[in-house]
């Protein structure tokens, strides 16, 4: 079977944001020397449970908060109207498939990719991103303003063609303007115009054996299908509430989303999954699952007019991607609904 | 923060969502006139409600607990208000009496069957579908005898985890916790990689085909919860790293992995709601000083290292505080 496996020889593709992630390190590094404590349970007193407890180090938070912006807390958003506007933001930022519900094709929200309500560090934040618009993008060859980029990921990540209107927002919705005084919001105090440290996901160069999503498979078995399951379809409960996001098929982003790119997968994972364990993988493990994940199929890419192979040419030369690529024997891009 | 927004926060949003909105095809929105009707309103609030029901034009065919045992008739009123002001009609503020009558005709009463079984109290909830109850499922006789006689060294389950499983502080309640979870634990016991001078013994005399009908059995259970906060914790904090965690010290929110309201993520992460705090409490440690371990991939020992002891007390306290699944019999969605 035919088994696309590259090399770095044809060079690492362009980062899904330019250079970024500096002081990562410093999450790793500062890891160490535990406090012990006795917990004093009532339970210990009955001689239940005669167990020492550790207190966690306390140094870590102080070192990591100098280290990146902070944007404000959620307990500080503002009374009033504006208040209001940007609580109308974080909640479709939190919960899209409700909020959004007409323009939303699929089960995810933006936190799933942009963490902490978009605010973790290494997870594209949403208060580096607010600076840096108008921005020009390779992706559609002109100059994007902030509504334009959230089109994008309402019409690829959020796979809009697939929800009851057809299509993203229109230009001059409400639900662009909601989500802007959110970033606003979590942007005060940011710098306008650099690129900021925990901005985007930290690129990582292509390894030396290249990626294999073969060897994905092994590394996705261990580390990831106890939560986004073996079929990678995520779980839901038994309301059907999305517990763990789906990473491939009908419920998953489009084959256009910077997601679907190996290279901007691998970057999401290696900072940010399995979750809780930054840096957990190897940079060899992070390729080689996202190729694994993205060798599936997924939406189709609602740029696409004619054949697969058509729009891979036209669209899918920037980054790594499978996308009009023969796997398994099977022509990827196609689409699932 | 106003108390009813408070409760809201803490025990309803996991679910409906902070703005009210439900989640998609799973949990309905806030805010629909019929059941905006204040006596339907501390009626579901009181005994939860699970089958179908018709919120709009929507059947959704979930579950929602009830929260007769968790929470007081004034706190009850409260959240009661809270929701008719911010979604309702806005009415006059619900009385804490209105809720202690309704709670005195609810006492015994389980879960509404659906909306069809609460059309009776307006006639504005009228048209409601059918209820069709979940498939009959019995016990294996084999599993009751071990559970409430035991067998030799296999002491009776119930002497120690009470007669449903629901547990009495510090020893664990099992009912709801996922079949997988408890058959996995069971056989850590049995085989010395987490050790407790009860249940060691218990688990190796159990042969590992009891030890998967035990876990099939408790994980279909729905036990009210008996646990109550008791550990002094600031069940505030606690719930803000449940719900939120703590990005800063890398916690992610602990319903990240056990599930939106602490009722369990999948077949290997426990349901924490409801649980005996000086259990969570003792886990959390155990789990801090190195003493448990065997965890999926180091999963819940990485989160367990960067929490604080006032943390452990603040979680367990909040988690005790929440009402237990009613849905641990109906299968998980995918
Ligand atoms: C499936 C994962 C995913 C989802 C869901 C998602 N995004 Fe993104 N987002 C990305 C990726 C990957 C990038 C990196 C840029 C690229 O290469 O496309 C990105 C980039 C962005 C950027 C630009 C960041 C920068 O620094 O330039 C913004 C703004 C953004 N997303 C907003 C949103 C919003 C708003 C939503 C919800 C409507 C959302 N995203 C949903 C994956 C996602
Ligand atoms: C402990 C559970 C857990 C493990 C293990 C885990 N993830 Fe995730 N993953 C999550 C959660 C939860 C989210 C959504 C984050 C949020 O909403 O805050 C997520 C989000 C994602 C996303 C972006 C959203 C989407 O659906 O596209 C990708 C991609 C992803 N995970 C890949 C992986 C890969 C690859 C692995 C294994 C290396 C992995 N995850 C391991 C829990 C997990
Ligand atoms: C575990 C999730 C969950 C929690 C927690 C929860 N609910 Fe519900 N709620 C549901 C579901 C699911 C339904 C629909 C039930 C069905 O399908 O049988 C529902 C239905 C309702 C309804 C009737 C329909 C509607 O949307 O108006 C009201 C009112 C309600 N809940 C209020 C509350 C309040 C108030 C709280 C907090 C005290 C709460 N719920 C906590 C899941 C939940
Ligand atoms: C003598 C009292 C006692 C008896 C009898 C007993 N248990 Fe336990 N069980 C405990 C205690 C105490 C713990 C807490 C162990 C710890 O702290 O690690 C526990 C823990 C457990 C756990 C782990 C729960 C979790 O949430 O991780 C399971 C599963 C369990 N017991 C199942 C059973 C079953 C099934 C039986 C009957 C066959 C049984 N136990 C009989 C005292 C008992
Ligand atoms: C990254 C995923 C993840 C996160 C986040 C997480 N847990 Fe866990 N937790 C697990 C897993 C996996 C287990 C099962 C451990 C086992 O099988 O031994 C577990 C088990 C537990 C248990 C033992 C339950 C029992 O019945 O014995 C407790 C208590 C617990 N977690 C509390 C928490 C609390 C509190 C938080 C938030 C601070 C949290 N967890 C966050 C993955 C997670």
């Amino acid at each position: 079977m035919p088994q696309p496996i590259e090399t770095p020889q044809d060079g690492p593709g362009p980062a899904s944001s330019p250079g970024r992630g500096l002081i990562r390190d410093l999450l790793i590094a500062s890891a160490g020397g535990l406090a012990v404590l006795v917990v004093g349970l009532s339970a210990m007193s009955l001689g239940w449970i005669g167990d020492k407890g550790t207190d966690a180090p306390a140094t870590p938070r102080a070192a990591r908060e100098a280290a990146y912006f902070q944007p404000p807390p959620r307990s500080a958003i503002p009374d009033g109207p504006d208040g209001e506007a940007i609580r109308r933001g974080e909640a479709l930022f939190m919960n899209t498939p409700a909020n959004a519900a007409a323009f939303t094709g699929n089960s995810l929200s933006c936190v799933n990719c942009h963490l902490d309500g978009g605010r973790r560090a290494n997870a594209s934040p949403m208060w580096s991103a607010w600076g840096l618009y108008p921005m020009f993008r390779a992706k559609n060859g002109r100059i994007n303003t902030m509504e334009d980029r959230i089109m994008g990921c309402f019409t690829f990540s959020m796979n809009a063609q697939a929800s009851s209107s057809g299509g993203p927002p229109p230009a001059g919705h409400d639900i662009y303007r909601d989500l802007q005084a959110y970033m606003h919001y979590l942007a005060t105090g940011a710098p306008s115009g650099v690129e900021m440290a925990g901005g985007g996901y930290p690129k990582v160069d292509l390894p030396s054996q290249g990626y294999d999503p073969r060897r994905g498979a092994g590394v996705y078995a261990t580390n990831c299908a106890l939560c986004h399951g073996e079929d990678g379809q995520g779980r839901t409960n038994a309301n059907g509430q999305p517990v763990f996001p789906p990473l491939w098929g009908p419920q998953s982003y489009n084959w256009g989303a910077g997601m679907a790119r190996i290279n901007t997968a691998a970057a999401f994972i290696k900072t940010n999954m399995p979750l809780g364990q930054t840096g957990r993988l190897s940079d060899q493990e992070a390729w080689d699952v996202a190729a694994f994940i993205n060798s599936h199929e997924r939406p189709r890419d609602p740029r696409q007019t004619g054949t697969v192979q058509e729009n891979a040419r036209r669209n899918h030369t920037g980054g790594k991607t499978f996308y009009g690529k023969v796997v398994d024997g099977r022509l990827l891009g196609g689409g699932v609904r | 923060m106003d108390p009813g927004a408070q409760i809201y926060a803490s025990a309803c949003s996991t679910c409906h969502q902070p703005n009210g909105a439900g989640v998609r095809g799973a949990v309905p929105p806030l805010g629909d006139p019929a059941f905006s009707d204040p006596t339907v309103l501390v009626a579901i609030i009181l005994r939860g409600v699970e089958g179908p029901v018709r919120v709009g034009r929507v059947t959704y065919d979930g579950a929602m607990p009830g929260f007769s045992g968790v929470l007081t008739d004034a706190e009850i009123a409260q959240v009661a208000s809270h929701v008719s002001r911010a979604w309702g009609d806005g009415g006059a503020p619900i009385d804490s009496a209105v809720v202690a009558r309704a709670r005195a005709k609810a006492a015994g009463a389980g879960p509404w069957k659906g909306g069809q079984a609460m059309a009776g109290l307006s006639p504005a909830l009228a048209p409601q579908p059918a209820w069709t109850g979940p498939a009959p499922w019995a016990a294996d006789p084999a599993v009751l005898t071990l559970i409430n006689e035991g067998r030799g060294e296999a002491l009776a389950c119930s002497g120690c985890h009470g007669p449903q499983g629901q547990g009495g502080d510090p020893i664990p309640r099992l009912s709801g916790l996922p079949s997988a979870y408890i058959a996995a634990q069971l056989d850590a016991f049995a085989s010395g990689r987490r050790s407790n001078d009860q249940m060691s013994g218990v688990a190796r005399a159990l042969s590992p085909a009891e030890r998967q009908a035990l876990g099939d059995y408790y994980g279909r259970q729905s036990a009210p919860s008996t646990a109550t906060p008791s550990l002094g914790g600031d069940r505030q904090a606690g719930a803000r790293l449940a719900l939120q965690g703590d990005w800063s010290r890398d916690i992610p929110a602990c319903f990240a992995c056990h599930g939106p309201s602490g009722f369990g993520g999948g077949p290997r992460l426990p349901a924490l709601a409801a649980q005996q705090p000086a259990y969570t409490a003792a886990q959390l440690a155990a789990w801090a000083s190195g003493k448990r371990t065997g965890d999926p991939g180091n999963l819940m020992g990485d989160v367990a290292r960067r929490l604080s002891e006032a943390d452990r007390l603040a979680l367990a306290d909040y988690l005790a505080g929440l009402p237990s699944n009613p849905a641990a019999a109906r299968k998980d969605r995918r």
